[in-house]
């Protein structure tokens, strides 16, 4: 799946936008992943991720990271999210010297993906781009509802929610925090980045209700 | 999933976390079973004061659309949650993209649109008449009749579901008729499909496709999913 995948959004806005997450290979290095998974959220956790998740459990904000981390299996997908390249070199840094032998994923930026690789001595090895979005694209969300849900890969994230928050931020009913923190909740693997979303409901509250 | 209309309050704070839009509201709130594509978001997101929500195990083929839409959902034979593969997230253990052979998907209904299956087997068929090998691990192959042609049994058309991942292997030689194919299909469905490419880099970090997609007017993002090669035992590839 390519649920991290796709995330749509400026150069500016995608600066502080960044999915580190971890899994085993079905069949190759899948069996006792579970605790090598356990240890790379654990090392993710120590550098203050916004947000955490494990598609079989769900997210800091629906079930908080320690269930998250104690309901990890062999099968899992593990996701911590960042929005400081620095932050993540560490967390890079310290996963490569646990050898912890799973395979680990960043998604964000190319060019800082590959800086942030050169820092700790890695290559990427394998990536994956977006092609856009083709076919009756009139029925598509406005772009800045679309940056918004694309945050999460699994389309939990509704786009008449986003657009019901941005109007509760503008009449003051919620601040962007807590409005964020409602959408993150959607989204089961935690890949959801709640800061990068507030900084968007906000600017979208502005435009859409002036 | 249903809302039990005798306990349901009218409050209509379900409308908007529906993904689909299909969640009405009348004398109480009602979900168009048509539209419903069985994410459970609606359940899930606990918003409902009287808890109305009440999930339903469907039979065949109206079970393909939780499969499909609700990630808590593992899809029996692959036991990856979600709706794909493992694709290039363990390429570095795997090999299975390689040089000269990239991974292409078209995830329709994506984003948040949804899909019937009548035009995921449309661009089905598209990508089979490019030539493409239909990735093995995968739900909508799974669903194949006829993988030469890219035909879907035919028993689940009508189901819609929030998005369903075609997942290929091309050779980098017929990236170009892949993007003819899917330029022309994508004029005749009534959806909207993610489109995506899965390269091994080479060894000197160069992206072999570039100038075949830029000369083709494709659209290539700024961001993406690097896998860092941390995986092992590492595959030779």
């Amino acid at each position: 799946m390519t649920h991290t995948l796709h995330r749509r959004g400026t150069l500016e806005n995608l600066a502080n936008d960044y999915v580190v997450f971890a899994m085993s290979a079905k069949g190759i290095n899948e069996k006792d992943s579970a605790n090598r998974m356990r240890e790379f959220m654990r090392i993710a956790q120590r550098y203050n991720p916004v947000n955490m998740g494990d598609m079989k459990t769900g997210n800091a904000y629906s079930v908080g990271m320690e269930r998250v981390i104690a309901d990890i299996k062999d099968t899992s997908i593990v996701h911590a999210v960042f929005t400081e390249l620095e932050t993540v070199a560490k967390v890079v840094q310290e996963v490569k010297e646990a050898e912890l032998g799973i395979s680990v994923i960043i998604s964000g930026l190319f060019d800082s993906a590959k800086g942030c690789c050169q820092k700790t001595g890695l290559t990427l090895h394998t990536i994956e781009h977006s092609l856009d979005i083709w076919g009756k694209t009139e029925k598509l969300a406005p772009q800045d509802v679309l940056e918004i849900t694309t945050m999460c890969g699994h389309g939990m994230v509704a786009g008449n929610l986003v657009v019901s928050m941005a109007e509760d931020v503008k009449a003051g009913r919620l601040t962007p925090e807590d409005a964020a923190g409602e959408l993150a909740k959607q989204c089961c693997c935690g890949i959801f980045n709640p800061v990068r979303a507030a900084e968007l409901l906000k600017a979208m509250a502005c435009r859409l209700f002036p | 999933m249903k809302i039990d209309s005798v306990t349901c309050v009218a409050c209509g704070l379900c409308v908007p976390y529906c993904p689909m839009g299909a969640i009405k509201m009348d004398e109480v709130a009602v979900i168009d079973a048509d539209e419903c594509v069985e994410c459970g978001v609606c359940f899930r997101s606990g918003v409902c004061p009287a808890d109305c929500f009440m999930e339903e195990q469907h039979p065949w083929p109206r079970s393909v659309r939780a499969v499909f839409s609700n990630p808590l959902s593992e899809h029996k034979e692959t036991r990856v949650p979600g709706r794909g593969t493992e694709e290039m997230k363990t390429n570095d253990v795997t090999g299975i993209y390689r040089k000269g052979l990239v991974g292409m998907t078209a995830e329709m209904g994506r984003p948040g649109v949804g899909t019937r299956f009548t035009d995921v087997e449309k661009v089905a068929k598209a990508l089979a008449r490019a030539g493409v090998e239909f990735a093995a691990q995968n739900p909508v192959t799974y669903l194949m009749v006829d993988q030469d042609r890219g035909k879907l049994n035919p028993e689940v058309l009508g189901e819609k579901v929030l998005s369903a991942m075609i997942e290929c292997l091309v050779p980098e030689e017929k990236i170009p008729a892949v993007v003819r194919e899917l330029t022309e299909v994508a004029q005749h469905i009534d959806t909207v499909f993610s489109l995506d490419i899965i390269t091994r880099l080479q060894p000197d970090g160069s992206v072999p496709w570039e100038r075949i997609l830029h000369g083709l007017g494709v659209s290539v993002s700024i961001n993406g999913k690097s896998n860092i090669g941390l995986g092992r035992p590492l595959a030779e590839v």
